[in-house]
């Protein structure tokens, strides 16, 4: 029994030391706190930037505004937009050539490229490059090819994949566009990344791992991985223009972090000078303290969407009682904190024509009654909504409003990927649920056309999830599909399409939201661009 | 493949195994054995005890929604004012001269009432202005529900799979191994959140049975087929040494019909065996609905379960950690209480026993 | 012997095809949205979707499918540059899936090493001083503990002690979540490390605590070791002798097939909530995007360290015993 005992004895004394072991590990932890960053420098150096996600690296792919942000600075477009905050960032200008000249029909554009243009890798920017990427987007299948089918020959070029886009003619620095008819906001799509020069020769596949040499003030660093990080470096070969800039950081790093938490401690922590992560709500004010915090207002609106093709929602009454059974401050507040502001409008408050509805003040007794008078008490809804936290959020609210009127509800969520095909697909005959649109280029006809036009409705891939379709408003959208310019007359005429279509209440718009971005305590000149978001051409340290 | 053979005894069922040399134990049934073996643990009926009063606790939570919290499990309240307090509060956000945000009043979800509300968010609200009680009690019969059913189907197909193999050997043996080898060579949980989440896009819909999305037979479908070799591999080899023995060969030679083998003689020796893996697998099915659900694969919300309401409270862990902590306490005693019986059960059954629950 | 390693590996890959078969089915009966509208996003032309569909060999029969997906897995494993349209793609952005799997190794292998170490020796230890303490308060402490610590659900775990060491203090102790590279910085990588290995750790050495106090308490009684005793060998050498020796056969075992599953990113709950991205993580992102292809890939992987682990464990038992070896 002695020795048992010695073995406790030695068992307990290998424990012990185990333990001490894993504390002493603990309190070294503890004790190797990040330092405070070491002397403040006036020079940028290195930006060093957490974000939360990015789809692509190549700009035939990429389609999310986090790309994009990273893109605009690497892949210039012909025409640009200003590097400046506010309403004037929404200004299309010169970018790898003049602005255009465009034919009194409006289906002409010529433009010009700019005299001694160079790609990262030394060789010359040629006008043929253009017609290149055109193709290169139909021929990878990009996301962005249904903006310019409306140039003579791509419609064909697309079912063919061989042979020539007709439409687009080069020769020496100039580029003429011709355009099957009038398309008004084909400046704003020719600013597109879509259509970012490549050089000819670019392999026809997603380029993310081994990006094609850039045209803009940065290049894509060595060995890029679109899921854990990258770099942006200069472009030696870049010449800063009046509306390009050269750019204050010497290089960008880019890591992506999922996580809002993790992120956001990296820029506390000084591991980092800036964050878009979704802070959630609840951390707003500690993490104010530790850092500053800025509010984006980017260009974007939450909706309930009605499908008019389906019952209950095919009766005018249904739909307007939805509208005012919702409580939009109710919604905002629960899902984003109150960061974001209540709307009964389809477009976002950032644009021109924005004229302020107020069809549907909250009135539950009223909505009730508008669902009696439409006999769908009782009716079954199935209220769609995506895999994401605050897509879950709003729509299990929105249901909740849904049964308070008399509806009887059961939410449908679907993986984040499937969601928006599964419900633009016209077999599903989804009745109701959750979208948001964020804007492609500043432009009305970007929400109207793609999201109410009746004449855009397809079959697959469907935008138009309320299936509206009104053969006046579809008139005069494609009636404002001419104007070349949004002149205060034209966007007097968007207001009035706005308001026709929220009378018919296809949509029960919600909110405008608006993005935390989180920078460490020593960054400066921090400019807001409407369109890209955080313009970290312009940082400084303070 | 290599059978995790475990030898697993406690020490109280040594010694109770002991003392029964000197009782009168002569012509008594071993589940009366069992039942005196089992009466003395006072800490597995202590055990049982916590886990009955979670289960009936859960089974009331209607009667509670309904008369003392006078709410449901999805309904919203964000607006009611509760205690002088607006169950969800917003914040209030300024900006200072550079434009930085400046959080004046931090805005935030009720906390927990205790009584003081009469019943009403007796454990708070959650971010949707939903009594936390309500779903907790909801979410626990949802969970309580799976783990149940899904240990009852799984250790009874296992069960029948056992005796199926067992019984005929051969090429029905062969088939059943080998298709129990094949879902052991699949990560498990893997295995489940595959089969979850792609069923309960459109439910299923096949071999002329149709599940809904939303039903709770998806997940307890789900997580009883994943579990079924980890249960039938051991009752297998127990029937088949069971099927050596001469009392079998008897019966076979007397001409008794494979069923009445199967269902009279075989079937009462493995069913303590049985009966302990069924107590020890609620407990595992329970751990697995909640990752599950967790990870969105298992009950689909709006319907809670612990799973669902951890993963919900766990966005305003910060400002409101009781709506993590409170499901996932109810877990661990609800696992533990089932864990403790089990344990007990296990020694009174059968102190042999070779049991083990691969989670 | 050789047949035999030979069947058994024979069978291995028998196992794997019939997995990626029934991986493959389940997404065919159950859809998860067209993948070619999928793929074409947000602003797609009708003809878009037929090319895309043209591209990827959706329009072909699904046994064709099933072929073509299984010929990409084995060119994304060759070395060298494959064409895009050659190797396993994903639906969702279109990543190597191989590539993707490669690289989650190094954090998965990194938290299964490290956890498998701590789950090892203090399930030993635990497992050890119940048995030598049986019956006595160290024992009924110590199985409690062990039995309270296999009735958490681990992503719970993983969450609160996040929350308590690494969240709430103002000075936390561990960093929040994430992963870095070892050979970025190995003290980095250290604390990132430390909640994760802990937090897996104590499932497991709960169960390996609880089964080999048991086997130590059979082998104690067995007659050999009576025998060892009587010949007048010290406690101390019978047990480290021929009680451990032998309970720990089955432990070993156990600890194979676990550390082959979280190798294999079995670790799907504790690599999420940490945010460690290693190839249980990729695995549940992409399972809930019904993104078939890094299923398939990933489930390939995870089944072939299980068979793999479970095969070598086989030959091992059939080396010590040649009475296990199949007629």
């Amino acid at each position: 029994m002695r020795s048992r005992q010695g073995l406790i004895r030695l068992l307990s004394v290998l424990a012990l030391m185990a333990g001490l072991a894993l504390m002493t590990a603990a309190y070294a932890v503890s004790a190797n706190r990040p330092q405070s960053p070491v002397a403040h420098t006036k020079s940028v150096g290195t930006f060093r930037a957490v974000i939360d996600t990015i789809d692509y690296l190549d700009t035939s792919q990429a389609y999310t505004a986090q790309s994009l942000w990273a893109l605009w600075t690497v892949y210039e477009t012909l025409v640009t937009y200003r590097h400046v905050a506010g309403a004037a960032g929404y200004q299309v200008v010169p970018g790898l050539a003049s602005l255009p000249k465009i034919s009194r029909g409006g289906k002409v554009y010529t433009l010009t490229l700019r005299k001694g243009l160079k790609y990262s890798n030394g060789k010359p920017i040629r006008a043929a490059d253009f017609k290149c990427t055109m193709k290169r987007d139909f021929l990878t299948a990009s996301p962005g090819v249904g903006f310019y089918d409306t140039i003579v020959g791509a419609k064909k070029f697309e079912t063919s994949l061989k042979g020539d886009i007709g439409g687009i003619k080069t020769k020496g620095r100039t580029i003429r566009i011709t355009l099957t008819s009038p398309r008004g906001d084909f400046l704003t799509i020719l600013a597109e990344p879509f259509a970012a020069l490549v050089p000819c020769g670019t392999a026809n596949q997603d380029l993310s791992a081994n990006p094609p040499p850039a045209s803009g003030p940065y290049k894509i660093g060595p060995n890029p991985d679109k899921n854990r990080g990258f770099s942006l470096v200069r472009n030696k070969y870049f010449k800063p223009t009046k509306y390009i800039p050269r750019g204050t950081p010497n290089r960008v790093d880019v890591t992506i972090v999922g996580d809002a938490d993790a992120a956001v401690q990296r820029v506390i922590s000084g591991q980092a000078d800036y964050t878009n992560a979704a802070i959630p709500p609840e951390r707003i004010g500690t993490v104010s303290n530790r850092g500053q915090l800025r509010l984006r207002k980017s260009a974007n609106t939450y909706y309930f969407w009605m499908n008019t093709r389906v019952y209950p929602f095919n009766k005018l009454k249904v739909r307007q009682a939805v509208n005012m059974a919702i409580d939009r401050s109710a919604l905002v507040k629960a899902v984003w904190g109150g960061l974001g502001v209540t709307t009964e409008n389809i477009l976002p408050p950032t644009y021109p024509s924005y004229r302020k509805l107020t069809l549907y003040k909250r009135n539950v007794a009223k909505a009730r009654q508008l669902i009696n008078q439409a006999g769908a008490k009782g009716a079954d809804v199935t209220v769609w909504g995506r895999q994401v936290s605050d897509s879950q959020q709003s729509t299990t609210l929105y249901a909740s409003y849904l049964s308070a009127i008399g509806l009887k509800t059961t939410l449908k969520f679907l993986p984040r990927s499937t969601y928006y095909t599964t419900i633009g697909n016209s077999d599903t005959k989804a009745q109701t649920g959750w979208a948001r649109w964020l804007e492609d280029y500043p432009h009305p006809l970007d929400w109207f056309d793609v999201l109410l036009n009746g004449r855009n409705i397809v079959h697959e891939n469907n935008n138009n999830f309320a299936y509206y379709s009104n053969a006046k408003t579809n008139r005069l959208i494609d009636g404002l599909k001419k104007p070349p310019a949004l002149t205060p007359a034209v966007n007097k005429r968007w207001a009035n399409v706005e308001k026709l279509i929220m009378q018919q209440a296809p949509w029960a718009p919600w909110s405008n939201r608006t993005f935390p971005e989180f920078f460490s305590k020593n960054m400066g000149c921090i400019s807001i661009q409407r369109l890209y978001g955080i313009d970290f051409m312009k940082v400084c340290r303070k | 493949m290599a059978e995790p053979a475990t030898d697993f005894t406690l020490d109280t069922a040594q010694v109770l195994a002991e003392e029964e040399h000197g009782a009168s134990i002569v012509g008594r049934s071993p589940w009366y054995l069992a039942w005196r073996r089992l009466r003395r643990n006072y800490i597995a009926f202590i055990a049982l005890f916590v886990f009955v009063v979670i289960a009936v606790a859960c089974s009331l939570a209607p009667i509670y929604a309904h008369h003392i919290a006078h709410t449901a499990p999805n309904a919203t309240h964000t607006e009611d004012i509760v205690n002088g307090k607006q169950v969800l509060s917003a914040p209030v956000i300024g900006t200072d001269a550079q434009g930085n945000v400046v959080v004046e009043k931090a805005g935030g979800v009720l906390g927990p009432t205790w009584w003081h509300a009469h019943g009403r968010f007796v454990l708070g609200a959650d971010g949707l202005g939903r009594d936390v009680a309500v779903r907790l009690l909801y979410g626990g019969l949802n969970s309580l529900k799976i783990g149940i059913g899904s240990a009852l189907i799984c250790v009874m197909v296992a069960v029948l799979l056992a005796l199926l193999a067992g019984f005929y050997g051969g090429w029905v043996d062969w088939i059943i191994t080998r298709s129990f080898d094949l879902i052991w060579a699949f990560p498990v949980l893997l295995l489940a959140i595959a089969l979850g989440s792609a069923l309960s896009i459109n439910g299923f819909h096949h071999f002329g049975i149709s599940i809904s999305p939303h039903s709770l037979w998806i997940p307890t479908l789900v997580i009883s087929y994943v579990y079924v070799p980890y249960v039938g591999r051991p009752l297998r080899g127990q029937i088949l040494s069971l099927r050596e023995k001469e009392f079998i060969e008897a019966a076979i030679g007397q001409g008794a019909s494979p069923l009445r083998i199967m269902f009279s003689d075989l079937l009462p020796n493995v069913a303590s065996t049985a009966l302990v893996f069924f107590t020890l697998i609620i407990a595992n099915n329970i751990l697995t609905e909640a990752g599950l659900s967790f990870l969105g694969a298992g009950v689909q919300p709006p319907n809670p379960s612990w799973g669902t309401v951890i993963q919900e409270g766990q966005e305003r862990i910060i400002s409101a950690p009781w709506l993590t902590l409170a499901p996932g306490i109810a877990i661990v005693l609800t696992v533990l209480s089932l864990n403790i019986f089990g344990d007990g059960l296990r020694d009174a059954l059968d102190p042999r026993a070779k049991v083990r629950v691969e989670h | 012997m050789t047949a035999f390693i030979i069947r058994r590996f024979l069978g291995m890959i028998a196992v794997l095809f019939a997995v990626s078969i029934l991986v493959f089915l389940i997404f065919i009966i159950v859809p998860g949205g067209d993948p070619a509208s999928r793929i074409a996003g947000k602003h797609p032309t009708p003809q878009n979707v037929v090319n895309i569909k043209k591209k990827w060999g959706f329009d072909k029969p699904f046994y064709v499918q099933y072929y073509e997906m299984m010929r990409k897995v084995g060119t994304g494993l060759l070395p060298g540059n494959h064409s895009q349209y050659d190797v396993l793609r994903s639906f969702d952005d279109q990543t190597n899936v191989v590539h993707e799997i490669k690289k989650g190794m190094p954090a998965t292998f990194s938290l299964t090493i490290g956890a498998g170490l701590i789950w090892l020796f203090w399930g030993v230890m635990v497992g050890v001083l119940s048995a030598i303490t049986a019956g006595r308060w160290a024992d009924r402490m110590i199985t409690t503990v062990a039995l309270v610590g296999i009735s958490m659900p681990v992503f719970w775990l993983g969450i609160i002690t996040r929350y308590f060491l690494a969240e709430k203090p103002s000075h936390p102790w561990f960093p929040d979540g994430g992963y870095v590279p070892l050979t970025a910085s190995p003290w980095e990588w250290y604390k990132h490390l430390i909640l994760p290995w802990f937090v897996l750790a104590v499932l497991f050495i709960g169960f390996y605590g609880r089964v080999l106090r048991s086997n130590i308490l059979d082998t104690i009684n067995e007659d050999y070791v009576r025998t060892a005793r009587a010949k007048g060998l010290t406690p101390r050498r019978v047990l480290a002798k021929h009680v451990l020796r032998n309970s720990l056969i089955p432990v070993v075992t156990l600890f194979g097939l676990d550390f082959a599953a979280v190798l294999g990113g079995g670790a799907i709950l504790t690599e999420t909530v940490f945010e460690l991205h290693g190839v249980g993580f990729y695995a549940a992102e992409r399972v809930g995007a019904l993104d078939l292809p890094p299923i398939m890939g990933v489930t390939l992987y995870g089944a072939f360290f299980i068979v793999l682990f479970s095969a070598i464990i086989d030959i091992l038992y059939a080396f010590l015993d040649p009475r296990i070896r199949p007629a």
